[in-house]
């Protein structure tokens, strides 16, 4: 089940959730109104799954960045969320999706235990300029079912991020022959 | 509610859900995570045409990986058979491979109860990225459903490997053009 607009607010006023900064006014019927950060990483080159990547960071000016087709950027949520009960899902808002915005590479799910500024996987369908701090998207908190399991018990690899993180999945994969 | 990783392992234990092969490293906090199978798919016209059968081409995901091209659509599996009676699966990518811009789905992430078989992915790279069989590529997190179970028997029934697109028979069935 999906938390109500009300119950996000009545699980961070007991300390069930995290969202900082917090504004109640970026509370909606059943999510949070999350902001972009302004950092992004640029990423134009050719990729490889078994070998590290690094993409040079910029940080978008006050008059806004524009974002092109065909480049994939990482960027992070303004706000740091975390919840040990609650699993949550991280999407854009009807807003970023008719700019043809993808906020996430189908990947929008938080682990319960997470405690981070999300990173975001940015794709622009068209040229598009965007705003540090804008209003970017919408975080839903789901009740789980079953005996929890917290991310930060399973030494897993994106516990406590402040920043963006690149992926780490070469870690997991072999050298190439 | 989503399942939480020790109701996902206690359901395999039990039989509520199937994942073959199964290993419970592979259990997030909320989620399982799947691996790329070996086999891939690309559609050999131009154009795809919804109402028609579309000639593929099989591609061999061998160690030294493969190299998947922006603007191109690829279709491939996971290496598990995943599927629930009980509960409902949605597959996703995991961060760390979103982080590498690779799309795992296509606005498709929903299964149904009932349905088993490997799970076709569709697989679009934002950049030219060299992908491994048997990598950690998805995870499929599992819902609690309400209602009676009407339980799949669709056309992806039991699949194995990757699944092109079968909407021409739909379409053959209503009489669509074509």
């Amino acid at each position: 089940m999906i938390l109500t607009g009300p119950a996000i607010a009545a699980a961070v006023a007991a300390g069930e959730i995290v969202i900082h900064p917090f504004d109640e006014e970026r509370l909606s019927p059943n999510t949070y109104d999350w902001r972009l950060g302004e950092h992004l990483r640029v990423c134009e080159q050719a990729l490889d799954a078994a070998e590290p990547a690094d993409f040079p960071e910029i940080v978008m000016p006050p008059q806004g960045f524009v974002l092109e087709p065909g480049v994939l950027y990482l960027g992070h949520t303004l706000e740091r969320t975390a919840s040990e009960r609650y699993a949550q899902l991280l999407n854009g808002d009807r807003t970023i999706g008719s700019l043809g915005i993808w906020v996430h590479v189908s990947a929008p799910l938080g682990h319960t235990g997470h405690a981070i500024r999300w990173t975001l996987e940015i794709r622009a369908a068209r040229p598009v300029r965007v705003y540090p701090g804008m209003t970017f998207g919408k975080l839903v908190f789901l009740q789980t079912f079953g005996a929890s399991a917290s991310y930060q018990d399973l030494g897993r690899k994106y516990t406590q991020s402040a920043g963006i993180d690149v992926s780490r999945l070469y870690k997991e994969i072999g050298r190439r022959p | 509610m989503i399942l939480t990783g020790p109701e996902i392992d206690a359901a395999v234990s039990d039989g509520r859900l199937r994942i073959t092969p199964y290993d419970p490293g592979q259990v997030n906090p909320n989620s399982y995570n799947v691996r790329l199978g070996d086999t891939l798919l690309t559609y050999t016209e131009p154009i795809i045409d919804a109402h028609r059968p579309n000639p593929t081409r099989v591609h061999r995901i061998d160690a030294a990986g493969f190299v998947l091209q922006p603007g191109e659509l690829y279709l491939g599996h996971t290496e598990e058979q995943v599927g629930s009676d009980v509960f409902v699966p949605l597959l996703f990518g995991r961060s760390s491979v979103g982080r590498l811009g690779l799309f795992v789905e296509i606005t498709a992430p929903i299964g149904d109860v009932g349905f088993h078989g490997q799970w076709t992915l569709m697989l679009s790279s934002i950049r030219p990225l060299r992908v491994y069989p048997g990598m950690r590529i998805g995870q499929i997190m599992f819902f609690l459903s309400v209602g009676l179970i009407d339980p799949y028997r669709g056309k992806y029934q039991a699949s194995e490997g990757p699944q092109p697109s079968r909407l021409w028979r739909d379409a053959q069935s209503v009489g669509a053009p074509t």
